[in-house]
């Protein structure tokens, strides 16, 4: 559960996040959405602690997010970033293995089986011992969520996971974010990918200049938002990504 | 053919003489440089630490022993800082060569921390990982590999410069040269076949800093 209340945040006296206040409750599929520049990644990055804030409370799990228990926190969320950021000197089974076995002190092999369970469901059991640098784009994005589920996380935050990905690439990762999102996942998704918005999320916050314009249930925001500001934004993704929402699907195991 | 003997045997005669004192010059080396390597790292994390008053010491650490001659460092550890502290010649020239380094190794080290993208950092702390278990696990060993190529560079600076101590009395490569220069008084062969050891030396190492730079070199 996340619970975020009056969250302010500026840059240089330019308001990031004015007056941001949600919930997300247990199994919810929030997608956050914007144009960029509205905060969205601030933020996911502000309820993990990434960055901070100048005013306001962000709840976790009941618990008040605060610099001394930022590390006790964090073991509750998995986040994955727009730009992956595997750890480059480590191979894909290391990536996932290395805070398990740092953070949680899982044994070598209860790390490892966990590992490649995780492997086996992003559909990567094949590339266990690759380099970040030999995976494509789609892979390494599996290969990220697979290290923040590593940490058995009972919330996972995507900050655009599929922007940086070329769009035949999306599909093999948003596959991977439904099975998530239908296995009772808490999910904040900061994503325009229509496809994944309109299956899965159960709630749209839609972002702007750091404020929230609306936020609502999926269905009501598709089909009566409230706001021209949100109702201008959606069209014009809803038109612009019909093209490239194909379904691809997650690569099988031999 | 006579003088082609002759310079043959005196070179056998010097190659004999300096080659004892060779050991001693790697193991002068090698210490000063270990001990190098680790102030510089102490000394980079201290420059890169958000507390105010260790960034301030490194950064006058770094500025007064990279502003310094090293010879002036021997003299004043040796002449200064020996007297009071009852310091040898070995020790002293070890102190000098090694504090000396460390503030070209720290800067080496930072460069090495700072190319190291930001996102790596995110990540590893996202996953729960404190400070010091991400510098540790995750940015220096890719720092690691960064910083190889100067470091090797800045080893065989050390290697020549470790001919320096000489001058306080320690007994290595050089120190032997002169001394069997002021027995024999052979000028230019003395000179040419110390110069032609400290060559091979530094030889050897670039060919390490080449092998080590492919074996840690990620796919």
């Amino acid at each position: 559960m996340i619970k975020v209340l009056n969250v302010f945040k500026c840059h240089d006296k330019i308001p990031v996040l004015a007056d941001v206040s949600f919930q997300i409750d247990k199994g919810e599929v929030v997608v956050v959405m914007g144009p960029s520049g509205s905060g969205k990644t601030t933020l996911l990055r502000c309820i993990n602690g990434l960055d901070t804030y100048d005013k306001g409370e962000i709840f976790i799990e009941g618990v008040l997010v605060t610099k001394q228990n930022i590390n006790e926190v964090r073991k509750n969320i998995g986040i994955v970033f727009q730009e992956f950021n595997l750890f480059l000197h480590l191979t894909v089974l290391e990536n996932i293995m290395l805070s398990q076995r740092i953070v949680l002190k899982r044994s070598f092999d209860t790390a490892r089986a966990k590992s490649m369970d995780l492997l086996n469901k992003v559909g990567l059991l094949n590339k266990v011992s690759s380099y970040p640098s030999q995976l494509s784009g789609g892979q390494k994005q599996r290969v990220a969520i697979a290290r923040a589920l590593a940490m058995d996380p009972k919330i996972m935050l995507f900050d655009e996971p599929t922007s940086a990905l070329d769009p035949e690439m999306t599909g093999e990762v948003l596959e991977v974010m439904k099975t998530l999102a239908k296995e009772g996942m808490t999910m904040l998704v900061a994503s325009h990918e229509m496809s994944f918005v309109k299956e899965v999320s159960t709630k749209i916050i839609f972002l702007d200049h750091g404020e929230i314009v609306e936020s609502d249930t999926t269905e009501k925001m598709f089909n009566l938002p409230s706001h021209e500001r949100t109702r201008k934004f959606l069209n014009n993704f809803i038109t612009k990504q019909v093209c490239y929402t194909k379904e691809y699907p997650v690569e099988k195991q031999k | 053919m006579d003088f082609i003997v002759k310079e043959s045997l005196l070179f056998w005669k010097i190659i004999k003489f300096l080659l004892p004192a060779v050991p001693s010059t790697i193991y002068i080396t090698l210490l000063s440089f270990i001990f190098a390597l680790i102030l510089g790292l102490i000394v980079a994390l201290m420059k890169l630490s958000h507390v105010k008053i260790l960034q301030i010491i490194a950064r006058v650490y770094v500025d007064v022993l990279r502003g310094v001659p090293l010879l002036v460092q021997i003299f004043f550890i040796y002449f200064g800082l020996g007297k009071i502290l009852k310091l040898s010649q070995f020790p002293a020239g070890i102190i000098a060569i090694s504090i000396c380094y460390s503030a070209y190794m720290s800067e080496i080290f930072r460069a090495g921390i700072l190319a190291i993208p930001k996102g790596q950092n995110d990540a590893s702390s996202s996953l729960g990982m404190t400070s010091w278990q991400t510098k540790w696990h995750v940015i220096l060993p890719q720092s690691f590999r960064i910083v190889v190529p100067p470091i090797f560079n800045d080893f065989i600076a050390c290697l020549k410069d470790s001919s320096l101590v000489s001058i306080i009395g320690l007994r290595e490569l050089t120190r032997a040269g002169r001394e069997f220069y002021s027995s024999y008084f052979v000028d230019f062969e003395t000179w040419f076949i110390v110069g032609l050891i400290y060559l091979i030396m530094t030889l050897v190492l670039s060919k390490l800093s080449r092998y080590m730079e492919k074996r840690l070199k990620l796919p």
